[in-house]
């Protein structure tokens, strides 16, 4: 019952199970993890990215119940996080180099948004020795800066690969092999696999265009089921599914609302819906300057860098001035909670404070 | 990956040549004791995270060797040539004609400045020809002036310029009635400032090696370098290839990563000791036998008992009970109990498979606010370590150090206090001031040990 992927089981045209998980980028090796760790770790995935039904934090952690509330969930995700899309993008083969950029503003790649930074409240027993979560940030740290010097290495090898190839290539505008070409070269009979592969993509988008196509249908069908999940309205974060929803809930505010108060909520409302949309055009006003994403990477030793490329000294620029801007509000800040703290020892007697 | 070895001052000279030849007699060794296809991996493993192998018929070891006296580098690097089965880069060392006068002031101050950018420039080149560079192993002493206060100096050096990269610092403590007058002063500054700038300080000290060339040894006239070789041959026991995580397909690429992970994750406990059994006269060897339960056993006794070495472990010290005083756990404890933050044990050669490690996993073992999951880990191969069948290691991050480590700073601050011998520290800049932080930030950690 404590199967998450239970929809994709069904349709059985679509990626088998096992190549699901290997594919899974937030499941790490997911075989390796025993069945409580399991449970705990697609509780933590769903609270990062923002899911907040308290029932599904509340199922037992043996897995004896709760394959309801995991449709629930992963309806979510599936709309939510346009799942689909994200693993078919992610396992593409890939026949070229390619590196993540990032220049946004919060480093945050696009889908994350919506995650919550709030720990989960089941989470950490009540007492934890502050040494311990040192130890444990510790080890991040250290983990980050192994990842860190495995990606230097992997971009010296790039580089050399790049270097030794060039003039190579049949295509002009890169002049030189990727990985994958140049494995090809030295070892051609691995040819078959790469054709391989690219049959599993090209079955798996077939699926997914069979899957598309029926997806409403599903939708349907889970709204038909929607009277079994008890209280799903009655909960401050309510779960916003694509239309049927939506009705339903504004109608119960509005049996909710006293007449006289009718007016003044509504122009409550009103302005925050009006603020929210100003955000949301903030958010998604296209930023031409800020680049996000796969991009190919192709060796250039002196032609000066296209328009599209990332330049080091603007991007320096920009940090300067964005640290400039911190470094004011921080000030600033520190200004404020001293001023605070004057404010609170004035109201101390027999104590002195000297502000920082 | 790749390590660069930084040899600082006599003391880190020699012991990185002994390094070097430990690890390379290892790999060239027949004992191996296991399948060809191992060998091989395992012999990669080692050249590439302390040899490149350009251009050249021998394996050039990745080291810069910085002194202030020419005397022992050229030396070193004479023998190391003369070896005829790895080298030194010719271009890869420093040394000026007068050393510091054991007076860490001027190391740290006058010659290290002084001559920051042509170190760090050897560096700078050493690091360029890894593809991966894993971090930094320096070795220097504590107590003499060129190694410990050039050390210091250029450890701060490694951090600013490679702020992401592993850096090991290993140094050796002084012997208790060492010749050296300032030798407490000088330790004081250079642990102080290794302490803010360096992961973890892996410590020998000189008398428990001593011991060890005298009765595991059977050395009668102990010279440095039989002490530098039981050092060489600890350290190889630690850095030779081994699978780091379990089931493991290849030899782990990041030995230092792994180490610092396993062992130093919180920034207020960095002191490593290390211990190995068995260790004895190679021609000793041909004529013992080791079981793995013995072994582990004595090891498990050294590491709670706090001996150094197989001989005179002291059987009666056991671990607390555990829930008795759950709120007074450490003030209750037995005086002579180590508790431990994090161990690492290291099993080399024949069935290191079917060890049972259980004891080491044991929670009263180690500090109420880790569980022995986080604190304890193990590291394995099957091939034999030089010409030992079996052999285990023990690298621990414990309170082991607490006593010289309280001896030290309570007789430099006994000297402190009369103000001797200050002013040939101040008329090279480190003031008052400077010894007084020093202070703080060991008594600190002194505390931080104690309080577990």
């Amino acid at each position: 019952t404590t199967c998450l992927l239970l929809p994709l089981e069904n349709s059985s045209s679509f990626l088998s199970r096992t190549s699901f998980y290997n594919n899974c980028w937030f499941f790490p090796s997911m075989y390796c993890l025993s069945l409580y760790n399991q449970i705990r770790f697609v509780k933590s995935a769903l609270w990062y990215h923002g899911y907040g039904r308290p029932e599904l934090y509340r199922l037992p952690s043996d897995g004896s119940a709760g394959s309801r509330e995991l449709l629930l969930a992963f309806s979510w995700l599936l709309h939510r996080l346009s799942l689909l899309e994200q693993l078919l993008a992610r396992n593409r083969v890939k026949t070229g180099d390619e590196t993540s950029v990032c220049t946004c503003e919060d480093d945050l790649p696009n889908s994350q948004t919506g995650t919550t930074e709030i720990a989960p409240e089941y989470g950490l027993e009540d007492r934890v020795d502050v040494r311990y979560l040192q130890w444990l940030n510790g080890r991040l740290r250290f983990q980050w800066r192994s990842l860190h010097a495995q990606h230097q290495e992997q971009c010296k090898l790039l580089h050399k690969i790049h270097l030794f190839t060039s003039g190579s290539h049949m295509d002009q505008t890169l002049g030189h092999f990727s990985v994958t070409e140049t494995d090809l070269v030295r070892q051609p009979e691995n040819y078959k696999q790469l054709l391989q592969l690219l049959e599993l993509e090209t079955m798996q988008l077939e699926a997914f265009l069979e899957w598309k196509q029926l997806e409403p249908v599903y939708w349907q069908w889970m709204v038909m089921n929607q009277t079994d999940f008890e209280g799903i309205f009655s909960q401050k974060s309510t779960i916003l599914f694509p239309l049927p929803f939506f009705p339903l809930q504004v109608k119960t505010k509005e049996e909710e609302l006293q007449k006289e108060e009718f007016s003044a909520t509504a122009r409550k409302i009103q302005e925050s819906v009006e603020l929210k949309l100003l955000n949301l055009t903030h958010l998604c006003a296209p930023k031409k300057t800020q680049l996000h994403g796969s991009c190919r990477l192709v060796f250039r030793s002196k032609h000066p860098a296209s328009k599209m490329a990332v330049s080091a000294t603007e991007v320096i620029r920009e940090l300067q001035m964005r640290e400039a801007s911190l470094e004011r509000e921080l000030k600033q800040l520190q200004e404020e909670c001293r001023q605070r703290l004057d404010e609170i020892a004035e109201g101390l007697d027999g104590v002195i404070c000297i502000s920082p | 990956m790749s390590i660069v070895t930084v040899q600082l001052g006599q003391c880190g000279n020699q012991i990185g040549h002994e390094v070097f030849n430990a690890i390379c007699s290892d790999v060239h060794g027949t004992h191996g004791l296991c399948s060809k296809k191992e060998n091989e991996s395992y012999c990669d493993a080692c050249k590439e995270r302390f040899f490149c192998e350009e251009e050249s018929e021998v394996p050039v070891a990745r080291a810069v060797l910085v002194d202030m006296e020419p005397k022992v580098i050229s030396q070193t690097l004479s023998m190391a040539a003369r070896s005829g089965y790895w080298k030194y880069d010719d271009r890869s060392h420093f040394c000026q004609k007068q050393g510091s006068g054991n007076n860490w002031a001027n190391g740290y101050s006058v010659h290290g400045p002084r001559h920051k950018e042509v170190i760090m420039n050897l560096v700078q080149k050493e690091a360029e020809k890894c593809d991966r560079l894993g971090g930094f192993f320096t070795i220097m002493s504590m107590a003499g002036g060129t190694g410990s206060g050039l050390g210091a100096y250029v450890t701060q050096c490694l951090r600013d310029a490679f702020p992401t990269s592993f850096i090991l610092n290993h140094v050796i403590w002084p012997y208790g009635t060492g010749e050296i007058i300032v030798q407490n002063y000088n330790s004081v500054l250079t642990l102080s400032h290794l302490y803010q700038s360096s992961d973890a300080l892996l410590v020998h000290e000189n008398d428990v090696i001593h011991k060890i060339c005298a009765q595991l040894m059977n050395i009668k006239q102990i010279s440095f370098r039989d002490v530098n070789q039981v050092i060489a041959h600890q350290l190889g026991s630690v850095f030779q290839p081994t699978y780091t995580a379990e089931g493991g397909l290849h030899y782990s690429r990041n030995p230092l990563g792994d180490l610092m992970e396993t062992l130093v994750p919180h920034p207020e406990f960095k002191m490593l000791g290390l211990r190995n059994i068995p260790q004895m006269p190679e021609n000793s060897l041909a004529y013992s036998t080791f079981s793995w339960p013995g072994l582990i056993k004595h090891l498990r006794q050294m590491l709670i008992a706090n001996a150094k070495m197989e001989e005179g472990i002291d059987w009666q010290v056991r671990p607390p009970r555990l829930g008795l005083h759950p709120l007074s756990h450490s003030a209750n404890k037995p005086l002579q109990f180590n508790t431990s933050i994090a161990n690492l044990v290291i099993l080399r050669g024949k069935d290191m498979h079917s060890v049972d490690l259980g004891s080491f996993r044991d929670p009263s073992l180690y500090t109420s606010w880790l569980n022995p999951q986080d604190a304890f880990n193990v590291w394995k191969t099957p091939r034999a370590f030089n010409k030992y069948e079996k052999s285990a290691s023990l690298v621990s991050n414990s309170q082991f150090l607490l006593k010289p480590l309280d001896n030290v700073v309570g007789k430099a601050w006994n000297m402190f206090a009369s103000k001797a011998y200050i002013h040939q520290y101040t008329k090279f800049g480190i003031e008052e001031e400077d010894f007084l932080d020093s202070f703080t930030a060991l008594e600190q950690v002194i505390s931080s040990y104690t309080i577990l």
